[in-house]
Order: structure tokens, then sequence, then C-alpha cells
């Protein structure tokens, strides 16, 4: 049992870690509306006195960024597409089947997920490059990016599909379905919202890709939105309500899509696949 | 006797890694029989069950439906409905889309998949649940639904897993005899597993025993009873349990002198090997009490319980055999008393073997 007086003690402690950890989302909010001297007054005003709602539009424009988002959601839904259609089908066979080489499959799978994407990218570019995909460089971006996200995936939906219990595909199997019918119409239905949900963490998680990009795609007309920002902050930037501008236009639709989201994703990854 | 037969086991194995889990199992299934599998938890029943609907593929042996042999073909080309332990209903989809999914794999128009379901829902009482979801039904329907997913597709054999060991004590008593009218309206064959003898012996017309992935003895349910092939089937058909006690066969081998107090002699249907070891088994419903110094073998009441209708009376020092009356007798506990048996119910077993002598 937990004293009322505890409790408050725990609450308390978890705002102020909230507000530590979302200071600097807020300060990105209100530097983006501030004017440029306003930006280095001391002290700094903690709300926009003159508040630049142009400030918007502006950058959208000078910066292209349209493009950039535009190349953002490719990379993004390329990866989803890419890890959702290679890795369910992964996942189901690593639920079902137990013996010692799934173990192993398993453990490699989890150390590429210890590798950070900086030490992987110099052998990948060597490679691509070799094979000519440095040619199509999203494409070869989707790929790493599907291969640095593929073990994250493949560790929830398992989990996932081992909630549902082999013998409603035992079931299915008699009542003249074949494994890939059953796998279809009851595996999976019973598996949607886990995988749905790992699949939107992927897309978000490509959505902010940085490291592959940066390296692989050489042409501005093809790079995301994470290296435009990268791009638009020089070592002499005094920019820097435009940066902040760029970088609210740039994660507030996929901050929105979580908060809204956020019900769904926690209840999908966490409740058992039937109810 | 010749007669069609439905399945056929000839020395099937199954082995899971190094677990011999099947030993040369061999079985012959009429059409139209009901057959129990029966024997203790992890004995293999399931096991040989899967490996007949072809969840399992077995690792020796041959094993046929109706002349066909079916080794390697999957599931949904032998034409067996299964009823599992847990329903297996599909939670994402409702009672009459469980019904039909298996007439939709065989592309019946909708109407008349529906009509089926509806008449079989009709059937077994669940047509006023046709809408509602898995989730929403209690135990006994669930089961119901499973049957009725069974009925639907009309297969040759049926297959039914402990179907009724998630119900509470009065309606498993009822489902029972339900499945039997079931099974003899259809004309199916069944092949039902569980570990209640009682099940077994009430419902079946060929009882299978198995214990640890061998078949112990197969036959009528009654024919098990009366001559139990070892003493592990004696022990396991009858309820309560049949009584064990030592014995030493005498110098002729026509009687026996049981190795407890008062070393009592039994005489015997039949001769035996004399001068031997033997275990006695005797069932409590064949032991009667009689007045004093008229019965054969002389003891103490140790414990008495009644259900009203029958009374189980514990004899000896520590209770050790079991006595079922069904008539009740003006006895006490701590009273002296004579217990009698015909010949003809007492069984002998090798000690050694445990085989039947
Ligand atoms: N997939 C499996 N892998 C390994 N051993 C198994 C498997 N399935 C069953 N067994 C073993 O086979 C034996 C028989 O199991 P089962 O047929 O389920 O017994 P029961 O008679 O209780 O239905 C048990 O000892 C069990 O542990
Ligand atoms: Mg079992």
């Amino acid at each position: 049992m937990m004293t009322p007086h505890l409790n408050r003690i725990y609450l308390g402690a978890a705002i102020v870690f909230a507000i530590i950890y979302l200071f600097p989302l807020y300060w990105m909010y209100v530097t983006a509306l501030k004017s440029g001297s306003e930006i280095f007054a001391y002290p700094p005003t903690f709300i926009p006195k003159d508040p630049q709602w142009g400030v918007f539009s502006h950058v959208w424009e000078v910066r292209g960024m349209g493009r950039f988002i535009w190349n953002s959601l490719v990379i993004a839904t390329g990866t989803m597409i890419l890890v959702a259609g290679l890795g369910t089908g992964c996942s189901y066979v690593l639920a079902r089947y137990r013996n010692i080489w799934i173990d192993v499959a398993l453990f490699l799978v989890l150390m590429l997920q210890v590798l950070p994407a900086s030490l992987m990218i110099t052998p990948l570019f060597v490679g691509f490059s070799a094979v000519g995909l440095l040619d199509y460089p999203r494409f070869a971006v989707i790929l790493a990016v599907t291969a640095k996200a593929m073990p994250f995936f493949v560790i929830l939906v398992r989990a996932t599909f081992m909630a549902v219990p082999a013998e409603l595909e035992e079931a299915a199997l008699v009542d003249g379905n074949s494994r890939v019918g059953a796998f279809v119409s009851v595996v999976l239905p019973l598996a949607r919202n886990g995988v749905l949900v790992s699949a939107i963490l992927i897309f978000m998680q490509a959505f902010g890709e940085f490291v592959y990009s940066k390296s692989i795609i050489q042409d501005v007309n093809l790079q995301p939105a994470s290296v435009g920002l990268n791009a638009f902050m020089g070592p002499n930037t005094v920019e820097w309500n435009n940066i902040m501008a760029y970088a609210t236009i740039y994660v507030t639709p996929i901050l929105a899509a979580f908060v809204l989201l956020q019900q769904r994703i926690v209840a999908g990854l966490t409740s058992g696949a039937l109810k | 006797m010749t007669q069609e037969l439905q399945i056929e086991l000839n020395g099937v194995d199954k082995h899971y890694g190094a677990f011999h889990a099947l030993k040369d199992i061999q079985l012959a299934i009429p059409k139209g029989a009901f057959v129990a599998l029966v024997g203790p938890s992890g004995c293999g029943k399931s096991t040989l069950l899967r490996s007949i609907a072809g969840l399992e593929t077995i690792s020796g042996g041959e094993m046929k439906i109706t002349d066909e042999v079916v080794n390697n073909v999957p599931p949904r080309h032998r034409d067996v409905a299964m009823v599992f332990q847990s329903y297996a209903l599909y939670p994402h989809m409702t009672v009459i889309d469980n019904l039909t999914y298996s007439l939709r794999l065989k592309k019946t128009p909708k109407a008349e998949a529906r009509k089926i379901a509806e008449e079989v829902a009709a059937t077994i009482g669940l047509e006023n649940l046709l809408d509602r979801f898995p989730r929403e039904l209690s135990g006994g329907q669930r089961q119901r639904v499973a049957m009725g997913r069974a009925i639907v597709r009309r297969p040759k054999v049926f297959l039914f897993d402990e179907p009724l060991s998630n119900l509470d004590a009065s309606l498993r008593v009822h489902m029972r005899k339900e499945i039997r009218a079931l099974h003899d309206r259809l004309g199916a064959t069944s092949v039902y597993v569980t570990h209640d003898q009682i099940e077994a012996m009430t419902m079946a017309d060929h009882v299978v025993v198995m214990r640890a992935g061998v078949i112990e003895q197969q036959g009528a349910p009654l024919e098990l009873y009366d001559r139990p092939a070892s003493q592990f089937v004696a022990g396991f058909i009858g309820s309560p349990a049949m009584n064990f006690v030592d014995g030493v066969t005498n110098a002729d081998g026509t009687a026996v002198t049981l190795e407890i107090d008062g070393a009592p002699e039994l005489k015997l249907p039949r001769q035996v090997a004399c001068n031997q070891k033997v275990t006695v088994g005797l069932r409590p419903e064949h032991l009667s009490i009689s007045a004093a110094g008229q019965g054969t073998i002389t003891t103490k009441i140790s414990v008495i319980e009644s259900t009203g209708s029958t009374t189980y009376v514990g004899a000896g020092d520590t209770g050790k055999i079991t006595i079922v009356l069904s008539e009740r007798r003006d006895i006490s506990v701590g009273d002296t008393i004579d217990l009698s048996i015909n010949a003809k119910d007492i069984h002998l077993f090798d000690p050694h073997s445990q085989m039947a002598i």
C-alpha cells in the first residue's frame, strides 16, 4: 500500500521530469514565434511578446520545405511498407517455431539493433556504391533504414503473434484451410492491432531518420526534412526563429498523430491479441 | 466379422525429438463406431488424436482413413472435424461466422451456408445466439458452438479432445448423453479423448486405454471392466478403484491367501500356479458385508462416507480396502465385520509383470 503522502511525492517527481523532458519542445515553439531581438533578450521571455505568425509560411517558401517533407514521407512510407511486408511473416515464423535455430536467429536480430547507424553507414555506403544503389539514393536509404528498424518491429510483432493461441490456427486447418489461408483469415486479424501500431512506430522513426539520409543522399532535391534542417544550421546561424519554425512544421504533424493515437498505441502494444 | 473400417492405424509411432510419445499404435475403428481414448494425463491421447487430424505428422507406421493412406495428407484433405478442449472458437467472428467458416472455404453459396448453419444451430439450441461473439457466451454455449462448427461440416470423422472438461459436473453429465445421441443421429464415426473413465465407459462402444504412449488394452467397456488385462487397466477402469492386496496361492492353486491380518483364504474360480506370489484385485462393489463369522475376510471398519444413495466403507487399519454399499446398513466405525466376495469376481495379477493371470 502506498500512503497518500508518498503518492504525492511520486506525482510531483513525475511532473518535474515531464517538465524537464518537454521543455526543449516548448522552447522550440516559443522561439519560432519570437522576433530576432527577443530571442537574444536577457532575461529570456517565456511567452513571446509579439508572436510572428508569418514565420511559418515564410520558412516553408524560402527553404522549399514542401520538397523536403515529401522526401521524408517517401522514405517513411517506403520503409514502413517494406518493414511490415517482410517483418510480419518473419515475426510469425519466429513466434510459432521453437528450436535452437530460432533462438540463434532472434539473437542475431537483436544484435543488429545494437549496432549504431553511424557505424553501419560506412560499410553500407561502400556496398551500395558497389552495386549501383547510390543512383537511387532514396531507395538506398529506405533499404538501410528498413534493416535498422526491422529488429524493433520483429520483436514487437512476434510478441503479438505469440499471444494468438496455436489452437485457433489448427482449428482453421482442420476446418479446411491451408496454412497461408489460416494465417490470413485467423491469425492476422487477431494480431492486427499489434502489427498496425508497430508499423506506425516504424513510420515515425523513419520520418525522422537522419544519419543514413545525410550520408547517402547528395542531391538536395531528394533529401528529407531532417537533412534540410541540418543544412539550415550553419556555424554562424542567427536565424533561430526560422530554424525553430522549420522544426515546428517538421515535427508537429507527427507529434499530433502520436498524441491522437497514443491510447490505441499503448493498448495495441500491451493488450493481448484477443479481446 | 468383416466391417468397413473408417480409421486404421498400423504400428504408428510418434517422436518429439528424443521423446517417444506414441509407441507402435495398432487401432482399427469401424464406420459408425464411438471410440474413447482414455488414460492418465500425458499418456499421449491428444497426440494420437492430433495425428489422426493431421495436425501432427507421424514418425512411423501407417495411417488410413477410409482405405486411403493419409500419412502425408494435410488436415484439410482428411475430411475430419475436431472439437478442441479450449473450443478454439474464432474470437473475431460471430457465432454464425464460426459455424459457416468451413462452408465458406468450400465455396458454399452464402444463403445455403447460412441455412445449414441455422439448422444445426437449432438442433443444439444456439438459434438465439447467432450474432454474438464467443466472448459474449457462457462456457456451455461456447462448447455448443464448437460442436456446431464440427457438425455443420458433415465430416467422415469427429474428433473430440476432452470437450467437456471445462464444464461443471451436471452440465458434463448432460452433454455426455447429448454428444452420444448426436453421434447416433448423424451416423458418424467418433474418436473421443478423455481422462475420465466414466465418460469413456458410458459413451463409447469401444474403449482404448493408453499409458505412456502405449495402448494398454482395448475392447468393449464391460469387457475392460470384467477382464482387465493388467493391473493398470483394472485400477483405471471402475470407480472407486479396485482394491489390490498381496497374496500367495496355496499348494494346489485353487485358493489364495491374502497377506493381511487373519490371513484369510479366498477360493479361486479356476486353478492357477501353486505357491505363487500374486496381487489380488477385489472391486469395492463386489465386496459385501456379512455378519461376523459368515464371511471370509474379517476386518474392522475405519471410515464410513455416505452420499445418501451410496455408502463407501474403508476397512482395515488404514482403510485400505474400500467397499461400496448401495443399501443402508447399521454399521459404525470400529465395528468388526466379515467381507465376502464371489469367486468369479476375484482378479489375479502377476506382481512383477502386472499382467492378469
Ligand atoms: N509439441 C510437443 N513437443 C514435445 N513434447 C510433446 C509435444 N506435445 C506433447 N508432448 C509430450 O507428449 C506427451 C503426450 O502428450 P499429450 O498427447 O498431450 O497427452 P494427453 O494424454 O494428456 O493428451 C506428453 O508427455 C507431452 O509432454
Ligand atoms: Mg490432452
